[in-house]
């Protein structure tokens, strides 16, 4: 088993950095440990509206990141430890194999965690851990969560409690779960940087190769970077397809908003309110990406200094 | 010859899946090893290869449906 040194927390890199090496280390077992600056990071096939508040995470400056395996939303921060293993598949799919390894670690330090449901870690009936995997060309990425010093309120509030259901589509719906911290279960107190080298300590063989990517590795992760994670295509694009209807008070006068999207592009809109021109709604919002950038213009468009406003009725 | 490509299980515990995304469309060439499409199950998204080489002759069922194991998935046209 080998690592890779990676100290970038940029979630869009490490997303590109997670699959760079998935695609071109094809014969060793890997072991990563990585961690994101504050993001939200959403299943290969989920409906990133339905299962958070978007408006809300542009107003924080929250980026959202599209991964490329499966299951539900996931709020990182620098609390938070990512772990990755990648190996070769066996004949049927397991996550028991991958979590074994990581709960004897958690346990040799005194944490009392232990499996939950099919690929949780809990302490108790509290999750500490989330894990999802990727299986292409006779390999397995397993991923993982460790909360270990998170933010739980920002977490709770962006995956818990913002559910918009005013997106119907098929999908990935998420999982809600009540969480913890590792360091509150600690027998001895540790830093986060303490808890990951003792993680890679724990999991790693002796004797185990550190690698670091040459500068040219390092380009061709920034291209997937920008190329795949960052494009509208990725994260926007593969929205399942979904109609949203809307409706209650825009300035205190009656709202109703229905649309259609399909690969993110939109169709069949109706905008009703007094206060904005619905001939002139339609035609911004048919054939527009989902996407709130695009939104927010044409948001200021139709309701000028009232634009915040309308973002909350259009997504 | 017309080959039906079907859901494998992929778990033990596998019942169904849903077909996240079709990576060739109708009429594509299919060289055996490519990915054809892609299937989620339990958090697991799985890119599923044709075993053999031909043309994708048809899509049985759309991205976002849950196809049970061993239902048949798409029809290709080997030679």
């Amino acid at each position: 088993m080998i690592t890779f040194e990676n100290t970038s927390h940029d979630p869009f890199y490490n997303q590109a950095f997670e699959e760079y090496i998935f695609n071109t280390c094809r014969d060793d077992d890997v072991f990563l440990v990585w961690q994101n600056e504050p993001a939200v990071i959403v299943g290969c096939y989920q409906n990133i509206c339905r299962e958070v508040h978007v408006p809300g995470l542009l107003a924080r400056h929250i980026p959202v990141v599209r991964r490329m395996s499966g299951g539900g939303t996931v709020y990182h921060d620098l609390g938070n430890l990512n772990y990755t293993i990648i190996s070769t598949q066996t004949e049927l799919l397991d996550y028991d194999c991958y979590l074994t390894p990581v709960i004897h670690a958690l346990n040799d330090m005194g944490i009392p965690a232990k499996k939950n449901r099919t690929c949780d870690i809990a302490i108790g009936d509290e999750k500490i851990s989330g894990s999802a995997q990727k299986a292409a060309g006779g390999r397995v990425l397993h991923h993982g969560t460790l909360l270990f010093d998170s933010d739980l309120t920002i977490l709770n509030q962006i995956t818990a409690t913002c559910k918009n259901d005013s997106f119907q589509s098929k999908g990935t719906v998420s999982a809600i779960c009540p969480v913890t911290n590792i360091r509150r279960h600690l027998l001895r107190d540790m830093t986060v940087e303490e808890f990951r080298q003792r993680l890679l300590g724990k999991v790693l063989p002796p004797g185990s190769q550190t690698r670091t990517l040459s500068a040219e590795q390092i380009s061709a992760v920034e291209r997937l970077r920008d190329e795949k994670y960052r494009s509208w295509e990725w994260t926007w694009g593969r929205t399942p397809a979904c109609r949203y209807e809307k409706e209650g008070l825009f300035s205190g006068m009656p709202i109703h908003i229905t649309y259609a999207a399909k690969h993110g592009i939109l169709s069949d809109a109706v905008v009703e309110s007094p206060l904005l021109d619905g001939a002139k709604a339609a035609e911004l919002l048919n054939g527009a990406r989902l996407d709130p950038e695009e939104f927010f213009k044409i948001s200021q468009v139709l309701a000028g200094s009232k634009a915040a406003e309308l973002m909350d009725w259009l997504m | 010859m017309e080959k039906t490509m079907k859901i494998p299980k992929l778990r033990p515990e596998m019942q169904n899946g849903v077909l996240c995304a079709w990576l060739k469309n109708e009429g594509d060439e299919v060289k055996a090893g490519e990915p054809v499409y892609e299937i989620e199950t339990d958090k697991v998204v799985n890119q599923i290869e044709a075993t053999d080489s031909g043309v994708l002759k048809k899509q049985l069922c759309e991205e976002g449906d849950t196809v049970d194991v061993l239902s048949p998935v798409a029809i290709l046209e080997t030679k």
